[in-house]
């Protein structure tokens, strides 16, 4: 029977301390030191080690150990939750180096001089800044140095003995007391029997009882705390070894899942390029449909990317239809659909009436709400001139008063707007350039007019110097393809907090204690004591009531039946 | 899918008719406050210990609770249904309003308690008819949000104050409610219509969901535990024998420590649905955005919510940070969550903008 706590002061005269932690029965309906979540930390606080530290040498180890404490107390470990708080702001207001980089390279053109020292304080990186880190790092060892042992006294007390029934059961918060026809000992009997039908944990003794229930409380703490942990973990694993790369693929197109294949590649620290699922992919066909009248015309209704896949090269040829909210899962990668916008084809011709650019160029959407479309196009084999071209497509162009707008993000009529170019187009210049960007610099502009051009129109240059034909157009999509091998066991730890923080506010952890005595005429009394060492929804007093009641009758059952008995016997 | 728009004007017309009912409602309550009857709360000081709210009275209570109320309600009720007084209770500060099995008295309050009954029913046929209106869940827009969460403040208090005869405390739920819904109906109002492709997930129908019910729900807290931050130093003024004389209102309401404790069951009821709400973001995160997390601004503040409503179940077990500080920090959490909704959601660039204001 020992008691996992350490025994302290006890307001109410009982023997053992029911409540363990000092704050006595006074204090735990609702007892402040109990029924939060931690509720036990200030507990192992208590002043249990104190001695040690205040014995006079104020070494290296007893500064440790002083730090340990203070690290592991509920106090501190609240002032970290409150940094960890704190410290999301910041990267919640201010534009964030891995979410929206072009973000905050317009918050430095804007705040020039604020902008470098919000960066030294790691602020447009919030989550990977070493200070925040820090912070959760500190925290969850806190945790650790709060729930380890803890654990550790839960296992250890799996098999302990509620303590010794207290003398005075009266002076409990709930107690009764009757009397009944049954003996001392056939009474503890009694109740010891319908208390373990109720599966309370027992111990017995010389005419008392006690009974506790109730552990799975402490379990589901503890599960809660140890699977945030594991959140923690999950992470930090789907970083290390998982990878996230872009692709833009225009209808009909295909790509390999290779490093060399892909637009943009951000791996885990231990992934290498042979990590990659070897799955290829084509896209068929993309639909996008927009509601096309009411309040939210142009709102889109409907995006479809239709694919086709092979999960590994010579395999088999899969269709898929990717949409938002609807990935393809392929060999434990995942590929999302997570943008769109138009691609006009182009065929351009050189001044010696050779074709020299013939493809569909990916426009990237300038206007989310109406899909106006900026890029470029260039011709580096035409002659004599290099060529290049810039502009706009316009899914629905209408004429503004001489303004050229697009009125709605499908392409009901289609049209591009482009300004030619002649002269260098600076490709060899060493300098990497952007497929969507023109650059100028070696450039001169050729005619004079922007002109607009619809399917099938062509744009002579003058002098012969070319001319550029809009052939049609076509739709690209953007891709993320995702492998993070942390994602499942996240989602276990998730459900596992969730699960053991239903438990811990569900359950209470209750002790009810009886005691029987005769006295001098013969006459047996009943005394039963509840006492809930946590109770965060409230209620032990029903439950108390409720147990106390069913016992009672239980008695009076057994000594009817005795009575039943015994008359029998004396016929 | 098109939108029923006579059944959408059906939508606006009752809920508009709930305010109004709302707002009478709380004339009501007000007017009780003014008016009723002074002389029983002046009659009966400290005549029992103030435990009310661990349960006084809750086995009559169970009956209307359970009829009363739907979804909201119910579950509260049953998770505490076996609630019956405490013997002994430390404080004695205020005893008025919740005696054991009192049926609500004056005509004031018995209208008071109908109105918001009569209230809540226009508000839940509002946000299902909407919900019919547009063919999928009522909770698609920043709008129908709002309309939707205060329709669990609502259901959930009628439960609480069924539970516990908490009459009185209708006064400040309704007016924050009238407020909000108010609000919700001028400022941010958005016509019936359907969603955009990134919402279409069933997933919409259990994460916005949870968050609802979640923010409902701590909406109750918040307003109890601002209720509490004045009972407490009404109880302080009281215990240094320097009463005002305009605090009567006070001895209608329940006492501090049962204020407090009522906070933080509300509290302990919320939490778990808003972490069950923040794990179905992430699920849906993963589905719709290929990441599970990604400190997007809105997931940031319901993570900022979340650490600081936990810092409020750790205050409350920790010496020196219970009671006014405790109660402090349950508001501040509020006030995240309401940040996250009004500004975060609205103003700031993030996945999360589907609010439907342009």
């Amino acid at each position: 029977m020992t008691d996992v706590h350490t025994p302290q002061a006890d307001p109410a005269g009982t023997e053992a301390d029911p409540a363990g932690t000092g704050a006595g029965p006074a204090g735990t309906e609702d007892g402040p030191a109990l029924d939060a979540v931690l509720g036990e930390r200030d507990a192992a606080d208590a002043p249990v080690e104190r001695p040690a530290a205040v014995a006079g040498h104020f070494g290296a180890v007893a500064w440790a150990r002083w730090a340990w404490r203070q690290l592991t107390s509920m106090r501190v470990a609240l002032v970290l939750l409150f940094l960890l708080a704190l410290g999301s702001v910041p990267g919640s207001l201010l534009p964030q180096q891995g979410i929206d980089p072009a973000a905050v390279q317009q918050y430095y053109n804007a705040h020039k001089t604020l902008a470098p020292i919000l960066n030294d304080f790691g602020l447009f990186n919030v989550f990977a800044a070493p200070w925040f880190a820090a912070i959760y790092l500190l925290l969850f060892i806190s945790l650790a140095g709060c729930v380890l042992p803890r654990a550790y006294r839960l296992a250890r007390s799996a098999r302990a003995l509620p303590p010794r029934a207290p003398r005075n059961l009266t002076r409990l918060p709930n107690s009764e007391s009757y009397p009944t026809t049954l003996s001392a000992g056939e009474a503890s009997a009694a109740a010891a029997t319908f208390l373990a039908g109720r599966h309370f944990r027992l111990n017995r003794g010389d005419g008392w009882l006690s009974a506790e229930k109730g552990y799975r409380r402490e379990v589901g703490n503890l599960l809660f705390h140890v699977a945030l942990m594991g959140v923690l973990v999950s992470i930090s694993l789907g970083g290390l070894f998982g990878y996230k790369a872009d692709r833009l693929m225009v209808e009909g197109s295909s790509f390999a899942d290779t490093v060399t294949d892909l637009d943009a590649f951000h791996p885990g620290h231990f992934v290498t390029a042979g990590d990659l699922a070897p799955f290829s992919l084509t896209l068929d066909k993309f639909d996008a449909s927009y509601v096309m009248s009411g309040p939210d015309r142009g709102q889109p209704s409907v995006f479809d990317a239709r694919i086709s896949y092979t999960a590994q090269p010579g395999g088999a040829t899969r269709h898929y239809s990717l949409q938002v909210n609807h990935p393809l899962n392929v060999d434990a990668t995942k590929v999302y659909l997570i943008g769109h916008g138009y691609a006009p084809e182009f065929k351009v011709t050189d001044g010696r009436g050779k074709v020299v650019y013939d493809q569909a160029t990916p426009f990237l959407p300038a206007d989310q709400a109406t899909y106006l479309s900026e890029g470029v196009v260039k011709a580096p084999d035409a002659k004599p001139d290099q060529l290049g071209f810039a502009g706009v497509f316009l899914p629905t162009a209408v004429d503004l008063s001489g303004q050229l707008e697009s009125a709605f993000p499908a392409a009901l009529e289609p049209a591009v707007s482009m300004i030619a170019y002649r002269g260098n187009l600076g490709e060899n210049s060493g300098v990497s350039q952007s497929v969507y960007q023109l650059n100028t610099t070696g450039m001169q502009r050729v005619g004079t007019a922007q002109e607009v051009l619809t399917p099938g129109q062509t744009m002579k240059l003058p002098n012969g110097e070319g001319r550029l034909t809009f052939v049609g157009y076509k739709q690209w999509i953007s891709i993320q393809v995702t492998h993070d091998p942390g994602q499942v066991p996240a989602l276990i730890s998730g459900v596992v907090a969730l699960a053991g923080l239903v438990l811990s506010f569900l359950v209470r952890r209750r002790r009810i204690f009886v005691r029987a005595y005769g006295d001098e005429s013969g006459r047996t009394t009943v005394e039963v004591a509840g006492l809930a060492r946590s109770d965060v929804g409230g209620g032990f007093e029903g439950e108390f009531a409720e147990l106390s009641r069913d016992l009672r009758e239980q008695l009076t059952a057994s000594s009817k039946e005795q009575l039943t008995a015994s008359s029998k016997e004396t016929e | 899918m098109s939108v029923n728009t006579g059944l959408s004007a059906v939508s606006d017309h009752l809920l508009m008719v709930a305010v109004v009912v709302y707002s009478l409602a709380l004339l009501a309550y007000a007017g009780d406050f003014a008016y009723g009857r002074r002389a029983r709360a002046a009659a009966k000081p400290v005549a029992r210990p103030v435990s009310e709210l661990a349960g006084v009275g809750a086995r009559s209570a169970d009956e209307p609770a359970a009829a009363g109320t739907s979804e909201a309600g119910d579950s509260p009720a049953e998770a505490e249904a076996e609630e019956t007084p405490v013997s002994g209770g430390s404080d004695g500060i205020s005893p008025g309003g919740l005696e054991k099995g009192r049926q609500a008295r004056g005509p004031l309050i018995r209208a008071a308690i109908g109105l918001t009954f009569l209230g809540a029913a226009l508000h839940l046929t509002g946000v299902i008819t909407r919900g019919i209106a547009v063919d999928r869940v009522p909770w698609g827009d920043m709008y129908e949000f709002v309309t939707a969460l205060t329709c669990v403040t609502v259901l959930f208090f009628i439960a609480v104050m069924l539970k516990y005869r908490a009459w009185h405390l209708g006064l400040f739920v309704m007016a924050a409610v009238v407020v909000a819904l108010g609000l919700a109906q001028t400022v941010i109002y958005t016509p019936a219509g359907p969603l955009v492709p990134a919402l279409k997930s069933y997933w919409l129908a259990i994460h916005v969901a949870a968050m609802t019910l979640s923010t409902g729900i701590f909406f109750v807290a918040a307003v109890l535990g601002v209720v509490y931050l004045f009972a407490e130093r009404h109880g302080r003024l009281v215990a240094a024998g320097r009463e005002p004389a305009d605090h009567g209102v006070f001895r209608r309401l329940p006492g501090p420590e049962a204020l407090d404790r009522l906070c933080y069951r509300t509290v302990v009821f919320g939490f778990p649905i808003w972490t069950f709400g923040i794990i179905c973001g992430a699920i849906w995160a993963d589905q719709a955005w290929g990441r599970y997390w990604g400190w997007d601004p809105v997931e940031t503040w319901a993570f900022i919510t979340w650490v600081v409503y936990a810092c409020f179940l750790h205050a409350r077990a920790t010496a020196g940070w219970r009671g006014k500080r405790a109660a402090w920090i349950q508001i501040i959490g509020f006030a995240c969550l309401l940040f996250n909704v009004l500004v975060v959601q609205t103003d700031v660039t993030g996945l999360h903008s589907y609010a439907g204001l342009s």
